[in-house]
């Protein structure tokens, strides 16, 4: 299977199981894998529809469906967060990403869910 | 009817969209964004000796050339000497390539237009005429042509008051997706403004508006009916209103366009209502809402109070019309609205 038909199969099978947990028409808008230059990769998944307080209410199961398209992807799913609209209740994108040692550090300074307006950590691995 | 059509911009567009149908009254386009810019996006950024051949070759083909230029929000340059020289300066190439028409936003670049300029003045849809007074006000100052604000498409009583109030030539614009008493609608026709204009511009990651506008639908899909869309067959109701129909989408591809001008010039459609609405383009790949199966619905808007908790009709008939796309695999299919989380 090649790499596009891969993220095709991990979207719709995400979407499918965000919208059957939360009863409305939640929209993958796109699902992309990256790869940046300073070491980082992973996949962003834009999204419609999804609100920080879905994210609070359902983290256990929405985490689940995430590590689970991670492991479909190969990627290591060390760290996942959502990006919000500083802000509001909008939540703009979901990422799994593996963090470079440099990107990793900035993260490892911060503490709590939220170490930026923006950004809601679903699950962060802490380096030993 | 007189259908005025988006256009993208440059001559390739528009020999293509020419050459697709003889239906086309007058095609419009964006200006420049160096001088006024616009309240929507835009794909192109046309130069004055691009818009002078454009004219120039709509004019061959019998059509006539609108250009847009409808700011809602120039941060008060233009009420400045330096900015009222360049806009002038601006009007005055415009005037001089032929161009048939203008359509501003602004009341103030309305009366400038109309003092000194033999160009149709036409009023934006974003001027946001939605009563007799307001429409009035802007024949005082020297409209031409008034773009009614889409959100009364669908008070027929105002619609009437404003023919009767004005003896400018009304427009309406049929395929406008937003929402109906959109809470965003000043705010995000000011943010595509400067976006789009000459600047500065704003640095945005993210279109909260838009977003939001997504979100709302995603989460209550009745408010897609609830927009005040026409439908193509329902243009013989606002006939008695005007025979000047426009159609919104000057960033969608010329195929498209060409869909749209088919749909409306036949006043018929089969397919989804999503293909027809200019905005939010997103939602078409989300839901399918037959628009053949919208027949008559037209009837209860039209004698509608517009109170939502009271009535339920556009939520009863999205649970009934609305299917959503979702996939298996690689495969596509719809489910109905109602199934979703079941």
């Amino acid at each position: 299977m090649t790499l596009t038909e891969e993220l095709l199969i991990a979207r719709g099978e995400l979407e499918n199981n965000l919208r059957n947990l939360l009863g409305i028409p939640v929209f993958l808008i796109e699902m992309d894998g990256f790869a940046l230059p300073c070491g980082c990769s992973g996949a962003t998944i834009n999204i419609r529809g999804l609100q920080v307080d879905d994210l609070e209410i359902f983290e256990e199961q929405i985490l689940k469906y995430l590590n689970n398209a991670a492991e479909n992807l190969e990627i290591e799913p060390s760290f996942i967060f959502a990006r919000l609209i500083p802000g509001t209740s909008e939540v703009a994108s979901l990422n799994i990403r593996m963090l470079c040692n440099r990107c990793y550090m900035d993260f490892a300074r911060g503490s709590g869910k939220q170490p930026r307006p923006d950004i809601y950590i679903l699950r962060f691995d802490r380096r030993t | 009817m007189k259908l005025y059509v988006p256009h993208v911009g440059h001559l390739e567009g528009l020999e293509e969209l020419l050459a697709g149908s003889n239906d086309i009254y007058a095609v419009y386009m964006a200006g420049s964004p160096d001088h006024v810019g616009t309240g929507r996006t835009n794909l192109s950024a046309p130069k004055l000796e691009d818009i002078a051949i454009q004219t120039e070759y709509a004019h061959e083909k019998g059509v006539k050339l609108e250009v847009i230029l409808n700011s809602s929000c120039m941060g008060g340059q233009h009420l400045s000497p330096e900015g009222y020289r360049m806009i002038n300066w601006y009007f005055d190439k415009l005037n001089n390539i032929g161009i048939d028409s203008i359509t501003v936003a602004d009341p103030y670049l309305v009366e400038m237009l109309a003092r000194d300029y033999e160009m149709e003045v036409v009023v934006s849809v974003l001027s946001f005429v939605d009563s007799p007074q307001k429409a009035e006000f802007y024949e005082q100052l020297g409209a031409d042509t008034i773009v009614v604000d889409s959100a009364v498409n669908r008070h027929f009583d105002k619609l009437e008051a404003i023919k009767e109030s004005t003896s400018c030539n009304l427009k309406l614009l049929v395929n406008e997706g937003c929402l109906y008493q959109c809470p965003f609608r000043y705010a995000h026709f000011n943010f595509f403004s400067h976006a789009n204009g000459p600047g500065p511009k704003p640095n945005v990651v993210d279109d909260y508006y838009y977003y939001k506008c997504l979100s709302f639908r995603i989460r209550n899909p009745e408010l897609i009916l609830k927009s005040p869309w026409i439908r193509p067959e329902d243009i013989k109701e606002y006939k008695h209103i005007t025979d000047t129909f426009k159609i919104g989408g000057r960033t969608h591809f010329v195929n498209w366009i060409l869909n749209l001008v088919n749909a409306y010039a036949n006043e018929s459609y089969e397919g989804n209502l999503m293909d027809l609405l200019d905005c939010p383009k997103d939602l078409k790949d989300l839901f399918y809402i037959s628009n053949k199966e919208l027949e008559g619905a037209l009837s209860q808007w039209k004698q509608c109070e517009k109170v939502c908790s009271r009535c339920g009709y556009c939520k009863r008939l999205a649970d009934k019309v609305t299917q959503v796309y979702s996939t298996e695999g690689t495969e596509e299919f719809l489910i109905q609205l109602s199934c979703i989380g079941e």
